[in-house]
Order: structure tokens, then sequence, then C-alpha cells
């Protein structure tokens, strides 16, 4: 095996909100990571920070690195941060006339609530929409209209169109085009032909079809993702373009991939032109892999959970498989694009601590400290009690070496605040408060697992639970066992959780294809539909360079019954061509779906089944990078015992002493019995009372619950 | 009660009666039930009485207490585990037969420890006329089954004898199994997690936690209505019946700590099902009571206890048996609801603390139109259009109101998509709109309404038949506030003969006044939707706040650009004058002092 210096390197880097993350691999090497903060709008300042941190790390000049980097994946916040700070292009609208409403109207209060947590929903007099990223006046109907077989009834004014895209380019001087027309996504003509004019007309209007960005009924929502898509598509196009440009100078020019909501990557030139895509693709990254690390470790039944400073986050993998978002949102904007679905609650290590100011009863979350001025015992101004300072009152956290020592923290000023804001108005004493506010943050996110697990149907028993994130390993071992679930796994990568996702994805591209059959419908009905699908889909992955053998093509299709509002996505199993035992075989297997998701006896066969969209997931397949087992040590954890201090021990009711452990001393085979704590520079890892944490082959911590 | 395991446990109510909607949405899969939200879950204490409310259709919070009350009463002694109830009497406690309670005890070690219930729109009830709304009936023994209390489930079976008895008197039995099915899930799911809780927490805990619930609401509420002026607030709501003109009238007093509603004076009963029961009327009120004052507090029996209510017997507000109340929700119902939102919102206005959670009336008339027949898939399609669930919001104390923002008493509803009804029903859409002026002018301008109009198509019976139950087109049902103005009345045209029904004529109306055929103003009856006809419906806009000749001109300005309100309406009604797109501000002010003379005018002369 080649040591480090010949090596060739794939290059992984992630942005987000807060910090971007590099994670570089080379065969026979150890995995090297690197952390900066992101460096919103010009993102790319933080991303050749990363890289060059973890250059560092390997005694190199990162320029020395991208040159010997055969690979170069990315994912960003750029679209979500386009959203979120509103700085998207003047956008326009072109909607069927009589129709123009459309986005404004939401369907209705449904903008008006969406996105909005309990609370908020209770009090509809405090509620708006978020203001529209199309105001009204950029808003043009277009005489056309297409019905709901596909069929015309009313063909295109090409006069009226150029007039309205005149109207908005030079008389409003808007810089991108959505166009989103009834019924586009069974005939696409008409929105095709005002592309054309569009180009004609102004041609360095960014336009998005909704046809081509959201081929699915519901006009609403296909309008809105057009108009999202129209809106950051420039911005995404040009930092697509400008990562590319950046890598060149630093003397990179290989392939460079960008990460999806859906959990694939696509190449950077069709990425460019899917601003959508990029929605949400750290969490989704976080999903894929903790997949990958469950299948090195043999489990494909995961619960993944990642907390950090301000939010809560989990998705599930079962059989390898993971749901995808049914209404996803972004900000407040309503999308319809495959997106993994990871849930979240306002619960970090920044989660504001406070009081009900009409009962008396305590909340944790959602607001949040953030970073700055952060926790209280952070010393930089923060006044309000927040997760981090209970935990450090509860005993889990050393005031000496927080974030290697580089943060001393303030305990004494934590007591002070967290006694005059909190113990004292309950009466209770400081670590008594300390505790309870610990187990109202642990049960609160053993109901958001609840929610996404026992709620669906699946049994968070069957799971292993992976903990990613500065914070979730110290509340981990309470929500994991009040969850019951098989173990609980602490990656090594855990801090730099979406970054390893990026190089453990394939690339892959969806497509699909809506159309009403009834089920069961002749094989060659369906073939028709999927054969120029497979054609191009293949062609794609060809001209990216995979070789036949690396290429696969899954298929799935949405099946409902009849007069029923749910659709469930069913993979179909077997080769292609589908056959009449393939049909019957998809429609029992949508029936055991339907039941598992949906409940015993919720199945409705009276009025039939029927399909309505033909999905199509074409995979390139990426080279894994492959960790390298280390040879295993003894148990005795012994060499790596730093001290001794009392901690909230859940098994005692109260504080009891532990043992402290240095995470960088321990090797691979140590067992540390609980109840203990793990430091390391990054997180830090409880082991409650009965709890053992091993350190494996790769460094994980793998917790054994009592 | 120590106040951590209160919080866990308070967190975790809210969890359960989450995770019984998602239960019931799943597997009831109807488009009334998962598009518009009509639906409730709730959970109650061992007396009944309401434990957490969850956010669905709230004026069914205090009737499902009811309806468990009831099912005490009549069953004691004989309730066992596993059991379900079925109630959809609204002289019981339901609002209409079509919306059935289905309550269900929930015992731990033996002992019954609290209640769950739920409801849901079912899909039709065996009514003179399918879905339920019955124009035509006079009596409640025209408008379907009802039952006061009968066990559907005993000990965790399904009694096949009174579930088939229920299906032989529905149309579509299939789709009402369903719904059915999906309420003794969500039940179902209540108790196991209930009974979880209650494992985990030990039931004395969860007993006393729940206890304290109730009476923290109680001491809030209370709370915060020592905040607010004592005094006598009224409103009155008028609407209209095929000519018949029914009034509700409330006087609602607070006094300290207490509150109460009284609706002497309005009309006595209708012949017509707008009239609604006793418990219909506590409901009603209590659907924007839970909002607007307790949006901040859990909806439970605690918020109750400072409340009284004197509703005389025999009129609209408390029919007597057997007057018919199937349009009870779209009619007296509603103005409850309505008339409480006025006098509870005046109460606000008078506090400066809390005027700014002030609102004139949302979607006053909530216009309702089913629409039954032969689908172009030749199936038997039921169903309400979902517009009504798009409402129009009330101008509010500190901001106007939402455009199709939809409505109070259920905070979560939606209306669907145009593609979504055309693929479900032998309709096209000619339009769908925000209308321009709808909303009532004011300071802050009322939310405007939806319009929209349908042809049929692909009908294989050449059409399909519709029922409006339209109150609210003679009189604005979305009262104003502080001097806002109403907003605009309801409308519904059948219109015959029109081009854009017949194929070829290539006639495309963006508008009622473009459609060529003839038209007839209805609001009330069944009616075909055939052949070359069309059905326009306009629904009603939010109530204004506030004098219009206060608002500021670049408001009024804006709102023209935008195209929600008229060049017409701004010069006419705001007083603002506008040349070239711009306020003409000397032209605004001496047309505002002109509206102001005219305005003490008839005062001046007597």
């Amino acid at each position: 095996m080649a040591g480090e210096g010949g090596a060739r390197y794939v290059v992984a880097t992630d942005v987000g909100g807060t910090c971007t993350d590099a994670v570089v691999f080379a065969p026979g090497a150890p995995v090297r990571l690197g952390k900066a903060l992101s460096t919103p709008p010009d993102f790319a300042a933080g991303v050749l920070a990363a890289v060059r941190k973890a250059a560092d790390d390997m005694g190199m000049a990162p320029g020395a690195l991208l040159a010997r980097t055969t690979l170069f994946v990315h994912g960003s916040t750029v679209v979500d941060n386009t959203l979120l700070t509103r700085s998207g292009a003047r956008t326009g609208l072109l909607a069927t006339a009589g129709f123009e409403d459309t986005l404004l109207v939401t369907r209705g209060a449904y903008g008006r609530w969406a996105g909005l947590t309990e609370d908020g929903i209770k009090h509809p007099v405090a509620t708006d929409r978020a203001p529209p990223l199309v105001p009204g006046a950029l808003i043009r109907g277009v005489p056309e209209r297409v019905d709901y077989k596909g069929a015309v009834l009313r063909p295109l004014d090409e006069e009226a169109a150029r007039c309205a895209i005149r109207a908005l380019v030079e008389g409003a001087g808007v810089e991108a085009i959505a166009v989103a027309f009834l019924w586009s996504f069974y005939n696409p003509a008409h929105e095709e032909r005002v592309r054309d004019l569009i180009r004609e007309i102004a041609p360095e209007v960014y336009v998005t079809l909704s046809s081509a960005i959201a081929p699915v009924p519901g006009e609403y929502e296909r309008t809105s993702t057009a108009a999202i898509n129209a809106y950051a598509g420039r911005i995404a196009r040009d930092y697509v373009t400008g990562l590319r440009a950046l890598l060149r100078s630093e003397g990179y020019d290989g392939p460079l991939l960008v990460m999806q909501g859906y959990g694939g990557l696509l190449p950077a030139e069709e990425a460019a032109d899917r601003a959508i895509g990029m929605l949400e693709c750290g969490p989704a990254a976080g999903v894929i892999g903790s997949r990958y690390l469950g299948r090195l470790m043999g489990d494909d039944d995961i619960i993944a959970c990642d907390m950090g400073g301000t939010t809560f986050k989990v998705g599930v993998i079962r059989g390898g498989a993971f749901d995808y978002a049914r209404e996803p949102m972004v900000d407040r904007y309503h999308y319809v694009a495959p997106k993994i679905e990871v849930a979240s609650i306002g619960a970090g290590g920044g989660s504001i601590v406070a009081l009900d100011p009409g009962t008396g009863v305590p909340r944790v979350g959602p607001a949040s400290a953030g970073a700055r001025p952060g926790p209280v015992c952070y010393g930089l101004g923060g006044a309000e009690p927040t997760l981090t300072d209970v935990m450090l009152l509860v005993g889990y956290m050393d005031p000496g070496t927080f974030l290697g020592g580089s943060i001393a923290l303030d305990a004494a000023a934590a007591r002070r605040v967290f006694a005059e804001k909190i113990a004292g108005p309950l009466g209770l004493a400081v670590e008594e408060a300390a505790i309870g506010i610990y187990r109202i943050a642990a049960a609160q996110i053993t109901d958001l697992i609840h929610e996404i697990t026992v709620e669906r149907g699946l049994d968070p028993r069957e799971f292993v639970l992976h903990a990613f994130g500065g914070t979730c390993g110290l509340v981990c071992g309470v929500f994991g066992a009040d969850l019951g679930v098989r173990r609980i796994v602490i990656p090594y990568t855990a801090s730099v959780n979406a970054a390893f996702g990026l190089v453990s994805a394939d690339v892959v591209h969806e497509y699909s294809v809506t159309k009403a059959l009834p089920a069961p419908s002749p094989a060659r009905e369906i073939e028709a539909i999927y054969a120029p699908m497979a054609a191009r889909a293949r062609a794609q992955l060809v001209a990216e360079g995979f070789a036949e053998s690396d290429i696969r093509l899954e298929r799935s299709i949405d099946l409902r019954y009849g007069r029923q509002v749910h659709e469930v996505t069913t993979p179909v199993r077997g080769a292609a061509p589908m056959d009449t035992a393939a049909v019957e075989r998809l429609m029992a297997d949508f029936e055991a779906l339907y039941e598992r998701k949906f409940g015993a006896g919720s199945a409705y066969r009276a009025a039939g089944m029927e399909m309505t969209m033909f999905r199509l997931t074409a995979r390139g397949l990426m080279e894994r990078p492959r960790l390298e087992a280390a040879a295993l040590a003894a148990p005795d954890p012994a060499p790596a015992r730093t001290g001794r201090r009392d901690i909230f021990v859940e098994a005692a009711g109260g504080l009891a002493p532990a043992e402290i452990y240095d995470f960088d001393r321990l090797a691979p085979g140590n067992v540390v019995p609980g109840p203990a704590v793990i430091h390391s520079p990054i997180t830090t890892i409880v082991l409650q009372d009965g709890q053992s944490g091993r350190m494996d082959a790769y460094r994980n911590i793998v917790m054994e619950l009592a | 009660m120590d106040p951590i395991t209160f919080s866990i446990v308070r967190h975790r109510l809210f969890r359960v009666i989450d995770e019984a909607v998602i239960t019931l949405k799943h597997v009831s899969g109807s488009a009334i039930t998962n598009e518009g939200h009509d639906l409730m879950v709730s959970l109650y204490r061992a007396d009944g009485s309401l434990l957490m409310g969850g956010v669905g259709f709230l004026h069914h919070l205090t009737s499902a207490a009811e309806a468990c009350k009831a099912v005490i009463r009549r069953f004691e002694g004989d309730i066992g585990e596993g059991d379900v109830f079925l109630t959809n009497c609204p002289y019981t406690a339901a609002l209409h037969t079509s919306d059935i309670y289905l309550v269900a005890p929930i015992h731990h070690g033996g002992r019954l420890v609290a209640w769950s219930a739920c409801f849901v729109h079912v899909y039709d009830i065996g009514a003179m006329v399918p879905g339920g709304f019955s124009p035509g009936s006079r009596d409640i023994f025209t408008e379907g089954f009802s039952s006061p209390g009968i066990r559907l489930v005993e000990g965790g079976r399904i009694r096949r004898d009174v579930m088939d008895t229920v299906l032989n008197m529905v149309r579509a039995p299939e789709m009402v199994a369903l719904d059915l099915s999906s309420m003794i899930a969500a039940n179902n799911v209540a108790r196991e997690r209930m009974v979880a809780l209650i494992d985990k927490y030990g039931s004395k805990p969860v007993d006393r936690a729940c206890a304290m619930l109730v009476d923290q609401s109680e001491t809030l509420f209370r709370a915060r209505l020592r905040e607010l002026p004592d005094g006598r607030w009224e409103s009155r709501q008028y609407f209209d019946v095929e000519g018949e003109t029914c009034r509700v009238l409330l006087a609602m007093t607070k006094e300290g700590d207490a509150l109460a509603f009284d609706f002497t004076g309005s009309s006595p009963q209708s012949r017509y099902g707008i009239n609604c029961t006793y418990w219909a009327s506590w409901g009603g009120f209590f659907a924007p009571l839970f909002p607007l004052l307790c949006y901040d507090i859990v909806w439970n029996d605690g918020v109750l206890r400072p409340v009284t209510m004197i509703a005389p017997e025999g009129t609209i507000v408390n029919c007597t048996r057997p007057a018919p109340v199937s349009l009870a929700t779209v009619g007296a119902i509603q103005s409850v609801n309505n008339a409480a939102c006025t006098c509870i919102s005046k109460m606000l206005s008078a506090s400066e603390k809390y005027a700014g959670e002030a609102t004139a009336v949302w979607h006053g008339s909530h216009f309702a139109i089913f629409l039954f027949g032969l689908n172009q898939r030749r199936q038997e399609a039921i169903g309400i259009l979902t517009e009504t669930f798009g409402g129009a919001g009330g101008a509010r104390g500190r901001a106007d109101g939402i455009d199709v923002g939809g409505e109070i008493p259920n905070p979560i509803g939606r209306m669907a998509n145009v593609e979504t009804t055309e693929a479900t029903f032998p309709v096209r859409y000619l339009f769908r709109r925000a209308r321009p002026d709808t909303g009532g002018p004011g300071l802050y301008r009322g939310g405007n309404g939806i319009e929209f109009a349908l042809v049929p198509h692909d009908a294989p019976e050449g059409g399909i038949d519709y029922v409006v139950s339209g109150k609210g087109t003679e009189f604005s049902m979305s009262e104003g506030l502080g001097g806002g103005y109403p907003g605009a009345p309801c409308a519904f045209r059948r219109v015959r003969n029109d081009d854009a029904a017949r194929p070829g004529a290539n006639a495309h109306p963006r508008s009622l006044e473009e459609m060529t055929g003839e038209k007839e103003a209805v609001s009330w009856g069944v009616f075909p939707l055939g052949g070359e006809d069309a059905l326009y419906v306009r629904s009603d806009g939010g109530g204004g706040l506030g004098d219009p000749l206060a608002r500021p001109p670049e408001r009024v300005r804006a709102d023209v650009e935008a195209g929600a309100v008229s060049e017409a309406v701004a010069d006419g009604i705001y007083g603002v004058v506008l040349a070239d797109g711009a306020v003409d501000a000397g032209a605004t002010e001496s047309r505002r002092r002109a509206l102001r003379t005219a305005r003490l005018a008839p005062a001046a002369g007597g």
C-alpha cells in the first residue's frame, strides 16, 4: 500500500450554516478531518480554509493536496442561505390565465400555518404567510389551457406570451422567470414553447419550467418549486461555476460532484441548473454517511441523530433505505423534490433554558444563544442559561478540556445564572434543577424519535443509534436507553458527519413520469413508459464516464387505493423488463407497505388500486473509501483514565462519582465501563451506569446499553 | 407535583394527540379529512371533562366532552375496557349528524382513568341529500341516522351487528367504513400511548399532572380575564335563507375573572336546517375563544370553568327536537363563531396590552358547496368544494387580514389544488383567484376572499349536481371592527347556456362579467351542473378594522398596485386619489375631507 507521499486523494467538503467541514481519504492512510468557519455569502474562503486545516494535519500545502486529488465532492447550504436571507434574483412568474394567484394564495391558510410549531398554530391572529418570492406585480397570466388528460383545450397564445415576457423583462426588469401552467406535467408543450420565446426575447434571463423541475400533480406546490428554483437558480449556478474555477486555480481540474437533498451526487454541470436539489443536502449527506458506516458495521436499521448548537436532527434508515419527505419546505416555502426525510427540534447545546412566564414550567429551546453570545459558561457575554451550562452543572463537561482546552469554561458564572433564573424560582437546589432540565431535554428528544419511528410503525428496539454532532454524546445514553435501541455508535467522524456522507454517496439521477394507470395494467404498458426513461438515464451515466458494470437502474412506482389520497412509492423487484408476475408482485408489495406505513386495517381495496407515478433512480456506483481497521488492544482502558469526578448518574438519581477518560489516549479494543465520561477535543461521551463503551477498530465508540 | 415530571407529561400528552391525528389521517385517506383537516382528536379526564384539546375543528373540543359525559350517563356501570362508543345525535352532543364522534374509555389497571374522543365529517350519513347537507330537510328525521350512544366496539372487537346496521343506512358504505376505521385506530393509538405514559410515570403522578394541567389553564385564563377591562359587548349577526332573515344576538359580559355569553333575543328556530343545538352554541363560541384568548394556554376544562352561557330554548341557537340541523356548522354555529369573535375582539380592543390580538371576523359565511354524481371514472363521487377552507382573514389589531387566509375555528385548514378537484370531479375551472375589493376596508384591510367558476367536463352523465347552502348573500357575515367595514357578502350564480361550457365555442372568460350565459343568483338548494351550465362562486371577504379614512394613503396605493383594491374603492371608500400610480396628496386630503363631511351630513340634518 502506498504511503501518504504517493497517495491519490478524495476530498469532500460540506458547507454548513456555521462550519465548513473537510474529509480527506486516501487508501491506506488515516482519515483526515478539517473544520473551519463558514464564510457566507462567499463560501469559497471557508472551503479552502477547511481543506487547508486537513492539509496542515497531513503536513502538506493545500495546493499539493489538491494536485494529488482525484475526486472533489461538495455539499453546500448556499441555496438554503439564499432563501433564508432573501437574496435571490428578481423573479417573474408566468401562469395559466385565470390562475395567476396560485402562488400567492398558497392553497388558502396552508402557507400561513405550514412550518409553524404547535404554539404558532394555536395563535392564528399572529400568523402570516412568508412574503412571496415573486410579488403579485411580477406575475402574468398567459392564455392557454390543458385539461386533466393532457388534452389542449386552448392553444398557447404566443403573442400574449411575448407581451407578458417583454413586460416582465423590459418593463419590470426581472432576471429570472418561472413558468408554471396547469397540468403541464402531463403536457409540457406550452411551457416549453414559452421557454423558447423567453430565450428568443431575453436570452440572459434565467428560466425554470415547472414541468421540468417538478413534473408532478398539484399546481401550487409545482409553481412554488419553479419559483424557488428560478429565484435561487443564478446564484446556485454561479456558485458551482465559481467553485470549479477556484479549484482550477488551486491546481485541481478533476471531477466535481455536488450533493443533492435526496442523498445522491450530481456532476457539477448538472447540479448547477437544479438549485432546488441542493436544499438540505447536508442532513441528507449525514444520513448517507450513517448508512455507509452502518453497512461497514453490519447494521442496516439505523436511527441517525445529529445534535449541535441549535438543533437536534434525526433520520431513519430501515433495511438500508430511507423515507422521502412528503411536503418539504425551505424556510416557509413549499417545494416538491425528492428529499431524505430528516426531522428536527430546536434542542442543541445553545438552546436556552427558561421558565414559562405564566406557569413557571421549565422549557428547553427552541430559542438558542447560538455560538455568540453562546452559553453563559463560554464567558462571551451569554446571559441566558443554556443546555450546555446544564451539562456543565451536572458534571458532564470538564471546564479545563473543552474544545481541546481552547475555551476555559466559567462554571461559577453558569451556576450563578442558573441558580438565579431557574433553580431559585423552581425552589430546587442547583444540581437537582439541572438534572431535571437535562431529563426534559432527553424526553423531548425521545418524543421526536418516537414520532418518526413508532408513529410510522417502526420499533426503535430494532435499531442501532448513531450519535453525531458535538452535543449528542452527552445525551444519547439516556434517550437511547429510553427508546431501548440495540446499541449506540458514536462514530469517529461524528463531528464531520455530512462531509463523511459525501464520500459515501453515489452519483444518482432521479427521473419520473406522472401517468395514471389502473393496477394491474399490462406489463408492456409499463415498459413503454420506462423504455425511454431508461435509455436516457443510461446515456447520461455513460456520458459521465461510468462503465456499464457500474450503472444500476432502480424502478419504483407510486400506487394508491382508489379514492384515497395516500400514495406509497413501491420499489419494483426483479430484473427489467417487467412481466405479469412482476406487476402482481408490485401490487402485493404495495399492500404490505401501505399497511406497514398507515397501520393495520388502513388498506382500502374496495375501489381498486392505481399507479400514479413511474420513477427511475439511475445510480453510477462510486468507489467507497476503504477504512483501515486497526489492531485491537486489550480491553483495559486504564492508560486513558485522567481522573474522577461527580456526574449525574441516572440510576443513582443524582450526582455520583465517575471515571473520566481521554478519547485520544484510548486504544482500539479498550472498553470503558459506565458511569464514565470520555472527552475528546470535539465531543464528549457520557456512559450511564451499566453501559459500556468499546473503541472499535475504526475508533468508533460502540456503546452497549444495560 | 414536581415541575420536571409535569413538563414531561404535558409534552407527551401533546404527542399522544398528534400521533392519534396522524393515525386518523393515514387510515381515513379521504380528502375532507386530509386536505380540509375537518377532524379533531382530544383527550378527556375520567369524568369526561376536557384534558387537552388538539388543533382541529375547534367547535368540537367541548361537544366531544359532552359526548363522553353522555356516554358515561347512558352506560354507567357498563363501560368496559376496549369499548368504543358512537354518538352523532345533535340533541345529545354532536353538531350535526354527519359529524360522528367515537369516544373510548382508557383503562389502567382495571380502572377507568381517561377518555379519548375524535370526530370526522363522514362521507355520507344517509340523509335526503348525498353528503348530509340537506337544504330540503324540515326535521331531524330526514337528516340521516342519528344515535344518542351505541357501542360500536366491545372489548376491542367491532360489533358486526352494529357496524353493519350503520353501514346499511348510508351511501358509499365502504367510504364510511373507512371513516369509522380511522377513528377506531386513532382512539386505539391514544389509549396505547396513555397507558404507556401511566406505566412509565405511575398512575398517581400522571393523574396529578393532569389535574394540575386543568387547574393551571383555569388560573392562567382567569388571570388574563382580570387583565382585561370589565364590560358588556354586543354583536348582531344576520343571515338569510330563502327570504327568511335570521338573527343571532350576543351580549358578552366580563366581570372580574368571569365571562358570560347571553344569546337572548336570537331568532326563534328556523324551519331550515341552519339551527343549532345547545352544545353546538357552547362549542361555537369556544371555537374562537380558545385561539383568541388562550393562544398560550392549554385548551382544556380549566378554560371552561370561568364561562357561562344563556341560550334560550326554542331559538336558532338552542333548537328543540325535532328541528332540522344538518346545516348547523355553516349556519347558526357560524354566526355564533362570528358574534363571539366580534365580542371578544371588542373586549381585547379596550385593552392597551391586548389590542393587537383583536380581529374582525374571518370568513363569516363559511359557504359550503357539495358536489355529488358520477365522475369521469364512473365512480359515485360526493364531496365538498374545499375552497370553503380557503377562507379570508379578518383585519387584525396591528395588521391587515390575510387574503384567502383561512378561518379562526379551524386553524389548520387548506384547500385542494385545482388539479386535484379536476381529477376527482367531472368539472373544469374557468378561473380561480383572490377577488379584489372583497376584504372589508379599514385602517387595517380585511383579507380578500376567493372567486371561481366551474363548468362540467367529461361527465359521463352529462353533468353533476351541487348543493348550495350559502347564507351571507344578502348581508355580509364578516363583521368589521372599530369602524372597519364588513367584508363583501358572498355570491353564487347559476349560469345557463354559457359559451365557456360549449365545446368548440372557444370562450375563456376570466371573470363573471365576461361569462355569456343567463345568470341567476342562488343561495339555497340542489342544482344541476350539466350541459352548458356553469357555476360561479364568490366567497365573502374578511372584515376590516378601524376607519378606512385613517389608512395611510401609501398602503392604499400599494394595494391598488398589487391588484387587491380597485381605484374606485381607493377613491370612494379610502378617499385616496391616485395619479399615474402615485398618491396625489393634495387631492387625497380634500377627498377625505369631503367623505368625512358627507358622513356627518345626515346627522347634521337631524
